[in-house]
């Protein structure tokens, strides 16, 4: 579903037993994938997956929701943008989660509050997510649990440059990065960019090349069988 | 150029033709037999009802519930589909029934989640507008009637009493599925019974926003027009509509446009032998396949179908038009037309009678998480019929043009370029796929100045060569 699916074997076998099972209906399952989370978020991994299938354990049984389990998981999701997988979260909450008149809980406005974030990452307004980030505490305290997440972000949002991008102003990478002179500079060697002046330079790969590519027609083989047969039936 | 393509995707479909004969020969023999006329059915003229209480049962079951049915009637409708279920699924042993239709293992899956749905509907309304207190202290006092938990319960004993989805994976590996299917699952009623039942869970994970876990459901089964499904025009139907859906609220449009396209194309070509009521009743369904497909065009420009072309301009041209266009004006339209084709989306729990206010109607919810994803999409169209006119452009030009300034510009074309690459299907289940780009235009930037490229498509020749050779026999 994502584009970063999980590794083989990354997945322990009892939550991948109840995700093949009903078992992933049965309530008494809560903790052990709330515990998974809590994994996900110190080791930093995901299993979009199993957070899934969790949201919709609330969502059949919502006494049994946590708060910060959710909040936990949509910053997770946050972390693989572009992919849908923030939308695929939100579509388990419940209904009025979004409408800031009526749904006035912690939960709700945490949420609404990320859905800010997510929405600023999914436009590329990088500069603006990392301002927005760093204007409310709140947010240092839902993005608490999980470990990593500047750098995680960071990582990203470079990835996402970089695809795009063969030379870009320092400036604009400063800013999009949230990091200060001292700080890029060990960045953009782990990246492999080069800096030229005011500029940054970022080595050609599959996406920022932009080559023409002219499509040549494949051919299979069984396309000819009517031809071939013919051929056999003919000389019959 | 078109037939060529055309001729391509006849070719492949013949290739899935022949996959699936195992499954055809095997799961459907009982359908292609007995070919009676569900629309008997209804009448009460072409079913036996031979004094046999349960044959007339079997029936109700896959009658409709009528429209304006009370709560009464939707209570006594739930208990009579338990009671109905839990005979067959828990009598000793298999339990020996004839089917008193072709299309009746359908139809009562069908009506079962139909009823399912408008149920939660109806509790969700009556919750919302609190107009009438009576209705809702039965509500509030029989909490368990059709809760999701039993209707999941349900779809799911039967697909595990027929061993459903070993039978399928035997027979994608080739083998013969009786020998896996047990008791159970070698009779007609529980083999069609469990093989719907697996469309009935594609459907119901998709009314409640589950669309990731909706079409992993369907792992086990092949789409293609072989597949059992196909046979009863409303399941096929039925199954393309929910797959479609879930393609698009999974940002797949690419794999959303291939499915919807799949089955408007087989509706409108065919269109000339269905003559059953089932046809009838999809008709109106078809019109909302064409908005959603309207809808995920507008998101991902692709070349259509012709004639699926032609039909969407005729039904909806001017709201088309206006998507295409993109820019803020066209939000509305998309919300109009989601709105108007999406399923009836459900929430599973019991509504909040304290406070009405809170029980906001779950399409709202799914229409505005659908939006965000519009939103920043839609300035798309508009980046592109300028780009395909360039190799190389400056982007503060660029801006100019689009009436706007050049970081936000700088912003659309990431999104841009992000959107332009989804996961599409190739092979396997309908979960995987293959990163792909989805426009023949694409772009880099060197600072400010933006290269242009475009991937061509070659001559094609083969068809041509084939043709040509055929003519000269």
């Amino acid at each position: 579903m994502t584009t970063q699916p999980i590794p083989a074997g990354s997945r322990p076998e009892h939550i991948d037993a109840y995700l093949s099972g009903l078992d992933r209906y049965n309530p008494e399952t809560v903790s052990t994938f709330q515990d998974y989370v809590q994994l996900q978020c110190e080791n930093q991994t995901y299993d979009a997956m199993s957070n899934l299938a969790l949201l919709k354990l609330y969502q059949f049984n919502p006494h049994l929701t946590r708060d910060e389990t959710i909040t936990n998981i949509l910053v997770k999701a946050l972390l693989v943008f572009p992919s849908p997988d923030f939308s695929l979260c939100l579509h388990l909450l419940p209904p009025n989660v979004l409408d800031a008149n009526t749904a006035t809980d912690d939960l709700s406005a945490a949420v609404r509050k990320l859905c800010v974030l997510n929405e600023l990452i999914e436009s590329a307004s990088y500069r603006e997510f990392w301002t927005a980030y760093e204007s409310d505490d709140l947010y240092a305290d839902l993005v608490a649990d999980c470990a990593g997440f500047e750098e995680t972000m960071r990582d990203a949002i470079a990835l996402q440059i970089s695809m795009i991008a063969r030379e870009v102003k320092k400036d604009f990478v400063q800013g999009s990065l949230n990091v200060n002179d001292d700080n890029l500079t060990p960045l953009l060697q782990r990246y492999g960019w080069t800096v030229e002046g005011d500029m940054i330079k970022i080595p050609i790969n599959k996406e920022n090349e932009a080559k023409t590519m002219v499509f040549r027609e494949s051919v299979a083989f069984n396309q000819f069988q009517g031809v071939v047969r013919r051929g056999f039936e003919q000389a019959a | 150029m078109m037939a060529a393509q055309m001729n391509g995707g006849a070719a492949r479909m013949h290739d899935d033709d022949s996959d699936d004969e195992g499954l055809a020969t095997t799961l459907v023999e009982a359908m292609q037999e007995d070919d009676g006329d569900y629309d008997d059915v209804a009448d009460g003229t072409g079913v036996q009802v031979t004094g046999d209480d349960l044959q007339a049962r079997l029936a109700a079951a896959a009658t409709p519930l009528d429209f304006a049915a009370g709560l009464p009637a939707r209570f006594t409708s739930y208990d009579n589909y338990c009671s109905l279920f839990h005979f067959i699924l828990n009598s000793d042993g298999p339990v020996d029934l004839e089917l008193p239709t072709v299309y009746w293992a359908w139809d009562v899956i069908d009506e079962f989640i139909y009823q399912f749905n408008s149920f939660c509907t109806y509790r969700q309304k009556a919750a919302r507008t609190g107009e009438n207190p009576e209705e809702i202290q039965v509500l509030r006092e029989n909490p368990q009637a059709w809760g999701c938990y039993s209707v999941l319960n349900v779809l799911y004993s039967l697909i595990q009493r027929s061993q459903m989805n070993e039978q399928l994976a035997a027979i994608k590996a080739n083998k013969d599925p009786n020998t896996v299917a047990g008791e159970y699952g070698q009779r007609p009623l529980y083999r069609m019974l469990g093989y719907f039942s697996i469309i009935g869970l594609l459907r119901v994970h998709c009314l409640l926003g589950d669309f990731t876990l909706a079409l992993k459901t369907l792992d086990d089964i092949e789409l293609n027009k072989k597949a059992v499904f196909a046979k009863v025009m409303a399941a096929h139907f039925t199954t393309y509509y929910y797959v479609g859906f879930s393609y698009m609220m999974l940002r797949r449009y690419a794999d959303a446009i291939r499915t919807f396209s799949h089955i408007l194309v087989y509706v409108s070509r065919t269109k000339g032998f269905q003559k059953n009521s089932q046809f009838d009743s999809i008709t109106k369904e078809n019109d909302r396949m064409y908005a959603l497909i309207a809808i995920c065009v507008a998101l991902c420009p692709v070349r259509l179908d012709d004639t699926i072309h032609t039909t969407l301009r005729e039904k909806y041209g001017e709201e088309f038009a206006l998507m295409q266009r993109g820019g803020p004006e066209a939000l509305p339209v998309f919300e109009k037309l989601f709105l108007q084709a999406c399923p009836k989306f459900i929430s599973p729990n019991p509504p909040d009678f304290e406070n009405p206010e809170n029980n906001v109607d779950p399409s709202e919810h799914h229409l505005k998480v659908f939006m965000q994803d519009v939103k920043n999409t839609i300035s798309a169209p508009i980046l592109k019929s300028y780009l395909k006119l360039y190799t190389t452009m400056d982007l503060n030009k660029l801006a100019k043009f689009v009436e706007t300034d050049p970081e936000a510009l700088r912003k659309q074309l990431i999104v841009y370029k992000q959107k332009n690459r989804q996961l599409r299907w190739t092979e396997g289940s309908l979960l995987d796929g293959e990163m792909t780009h989805t426009s023949d235009l694409d772009f880099a930037l060197q600072d400010d100045i933006v290269h242009v490229s475009e991937a061509k498509v070659g001559r094609r020749l083969v068809d041509w060569y084939l043709r040509n050779l055929q003519r000269a026999y």
